[in-house]
């Protein structure tokens, strides 16, 4: 028998249950492999039963708060025991976009113009007064505005007029502490996933996604059949070529190890834009990393035995 | 010390169940619930009866006898209809709120759900429109939505169902164009509205005149606090398909409900129920027969009926005192539930996890309406089950929970940043 990998999954951020969905499958392809599977549900009982059952690793399926911003990686940290993915700073940087775009934006990676505000700073400073200032701020409309910590994309809006940026700014301050405003890039979305296990960062083929409904929100991407997938994304040799170049460099800037996805816009003249960076990319049925992976001959079993042998191996 | 384990069982037969059942997954936010289930959380979620005041020695004698004096049939199967005297029961229980009806225009079910899942097998293909009220019973969401159809709902204010807006979209889908309108006039789930007696004479015009079948779903009519009786639409029309239920009036542990209909729509329940379960609970269907055969159960309603009615002006108060401005809710005259409304745009659904944190429970509207998106910014609360306290204090919790959220909301107002009023005062949902 091989070795014992906790998968980590659930938790009570609003993403659980697409995070028991990735975590299932996941479970499912190291029993498949051979592993001894644990998989767990974040809960109060966690700490406990990790230090009884005390595996060899563990495979981080958790998407959201506590799984995403640097908070598990810690605890796991602090048990000595090996895990998938980023590290706490990675994870901590990349979790919110009000820090990984300026970043981004420090270092000459293109990502649209935005602002961010706080909640305190409505509540506590009148920020709400300088709403008129926000479509210049960002190069006019439309823009979209969205929670700067990261997620699927839940209480993200589009926003055509300054007549719905209120609205917007509270429907995404319900989902977290700051919103970012943004502006919005009319092109190809594009998912650039980046395995980088032990000899180097590897970018994996871009997928590009086109919502039927316009927006690819969650629920464009949870279900089947809302949105269409291009593998590889129908880009120019040359735009591909920047579109991988952006990825490592993203990757790389973070401080990503294991894998990461950074999701990208490339404008209608074929500038790319990236948007954000995910350190735990979701593994359902759906999810855009598994496919990148199919299209290079990696199948979904392969993908997750490499991040847990990375984790088990202690690659960095 | 005993401590739990954090380990999951996995559904293994995933992915090979029917695509029927995609559209009756629990929803996140229940899942939310489960792991959160703390006895220190006040839970306004639930619509449970208080049972505890039914008492125990009625209850045991029904059972006892049940067995003793009739333990041959009650331990047999029974006939799919349900029993004869169950049924002149009924008959008698419906004549006091003024439906007449024959014992064999009934068929006794397992609770009002059955009726609820096999109506919607006997009526409803893939894609067929039916019409309820927005929001309504999720249990009623949750049995449709296996069968599959396009549900359009018709909103309501504190007269219930905008008959207006019903028949502008009736006018829409023309005669016959829908297989069923369902409603639930008294106390609604989860609204708390009733229907006025103006509305209910239309929407029975309308229905007559585009030939569609009504479903009056009524659990709760006989838990009035004040205001007169509302005639029930099946007492105004005959072809009405009237459901009962006695997990409200006795107990939702014997699972028992009735369905009345004409009689060819029964033909076919009844088809449907024997295929279901062939037959329902002689033993509870017996146990129900001895507890209704006497008078003490009058005594007890009127309990069950005084203490929702105590927990309501409760729950009434305490939102007067503890909630914030912004919120509106609904008066309810009986029932269980009374239904708020925040401004739009704040998520009482994303607020749940603080709420939970914060050791208070809701059902986030959005569970009552089969797009999973509307309602997001109301709640439902039930006053049944909390005790006057809890109550209390849940309420302040929650208002903590709201008013902690209100501030950012107020900025925008302050800044001017919002329009006026999003919603039509008086709009339920």
């Amino acid at each position: 028998m091989k070795e014992k990998i906790a998968v980590l999954m659930g938790g009570r951020s609003l993403e659980r249950e697409v995070s028991l969905r990735s975590g299932q499958r996941v479970a499912d392809a190291l029993g498949e492999r051979g592993y001894r599977v644990l998989p767990l549900d974040v809960t109060a009982e966690l700490v406990n039963t990790l230090r009884s059952e005390r595996p060899d690793a563990a495979y981080i399926a958790l998407h959201g708060k506590y799984g995403e911003d640097g908070t598990i990686q810690e605890l796991l940290e602090f048990l000595g025991i090996p895990y998938t993915g980023p590290g706490v700073v990675a994870s901590a940087l990349a979790w919110d976009k009000s820090v990984s775009k300026r970043l981004f934006r420090d270092n000459g990676i293109p990502t649209p113009a935005w602002v961010t505000f706080t909640a305190d700073a409505f509540k506590e400073m009148g920020a709400a007064t300088a709403l008129d200032l926000i479509p210049e701020a960002v190069g006019g409309f439309p823009l979209v505005v969205k929670p700067a910590e990261q997620g699927s994309a839940l209480g993200l809006t589009r926003v055509e007029a300054a007549d719905g940026l209120a609205e917007a700014l509270l429907s995404a301050l319900s989902f977290g502490p700051s919103a970012i405003v943004e502006r919005w890039v009319d092109g190809a979305e594009l998912a650039v996933s980046v395995l980088d296990i032990g000899d180097g960062p590897h970018v994996l083929p871009p997928v590009e996604m086109v919502a039927k409904s316009g927006l690819f929100d969650f629920s464009a991407m949870y279900t089947p059949g809302e949105t269409d997938y291009y593998v590889p994304a129908r880009l120019t040799p040359e735009v591909e070529a920047e579109v991988r170049r952006l990825a490592e460099e993203v990757h790389v800037l973070l401080g990503c190890r294991h894998v990461s996805r950074v999701d990208m816009v490339v404008a209608q003249d074929g500038t790319p834009y990236v948007l954000e960076c995910n350190t735990s990319p979701g593994m359902t049925e759906t999810s855009l990393l598994p496919m990148a992976a199919e299209a290079i001959g990696i199948g979904f079993q392969e993908l997750v035995e490499k991040l847990a042998r990375a984790a088990l191996d202690g690659l960095e | 010390m005993q401590m739990g384990t954090a380990r999951i069982v996995f559904d293994r037969w995933d992915g090979r169940y029917a695509q029927r059942m995609r559209d009756v997954r629990s929803s996140a936010t229940r899942d939310l619930f489960a792991a959160a289930s703390r006895p220190d959380i006040i839970s306004f979620a639930g619509g449970m009866p208080e049972i505890s005041l039914v008492p125990t020695d009625a209850a045991a004698n029904a059972a006892a006898d049940a067995i003793r004096k009739h333990g041959l049939e009650a331990l047999q199967y029974g006939s799919s209809e349900g029993r004869p005297q169950l049924r002149e029961t009924i008959v008698e229980l419906m004549a006091e709120i003024g439906v007449r009806a024959k014992r064999d225009d009934i068929i006794v079910t397992a609770g009002a759900q059955q009726a609820l899942d096999l109506l919607a097998k006997i009526f409803l293909d893939p894609g067929d429109v039916i019409i309820t009220e927005g929001p309504t019973y999720l249990g009623a969401l949750q049995a449709f939505s296996a069968y599959q159809p396009r549900i359009i709902c018709i909103p309501m204010d504190e007269e219930g169902m905008d008959t207006d807006a019903l028949a502008a979209e009736l006018t829409q889908l023309g005669p016959r164009g829908a297989k069923f309108i369902y409603t639930i006039p008294n106390f609604q789930n989860p609204g708390g509205v009733t229907m006025s007696a103006e509305r209910r004479r239309r929407l029975l015009d309308l229905a007559r005149e585009y030939d569609i079948p009504v479903i009056e779903d009524d659990p709760y009519g006989r838990l009035r606090f004040e205001g007169g009786h509302m005639r029930p639409l099946r007492a105004l029309d005959e072809e009405v398909i009237y459901l009962g239920t006695f997990s409200k009036i006795f107990a939702p542990g014997l699972r028992l409900g009735w369905v009345m209909a004409p009689r060819p729509i029964l033909g076919k329940v009844l088809l449907a129920k024997q295929a279901a379960d062939l037959c329902g609970s002689a033993y509870s269907q017996i146990t129900a027969e001895e507890y209704f055969s006497g008078t003490r159960w009058r005594k007890v309603l009127q309990d069950l009926t005084r203490t929702y009615a105590e927990r309501r002006d409760v729950m009434l108060e305490a939102l007067e005192e503890y909630f914030p401005a912004e919120a509106e809710w609904t008066v309810p005259e009986g029932g269980f539930f009374v239904w708020v409304r925040m401004p739009a745009f704040l998520d009482l659904k994303a607020l749940l996890p603080e709420a939970i944190e914060r050791g208070v429970t809701y059902v986030a509207g959005d569970a009552f309406y089969p797009d999973g998106h509307t309602g997001r910014n109301c709640m439902r609360l039930a006053f049944c089950y909390a005790r006057p306290d809890d109550i209390r204090e849940g309420i302040q919790r929650l208002a903590e929970v709201l008013e902690d959220r209100l501030e950012l909301y107020r900025a925008f107002q302050a800044a001017g940043a919002l329009p006026g009023a999003p919603v039509a005062k008086g709009v339920v949902a």
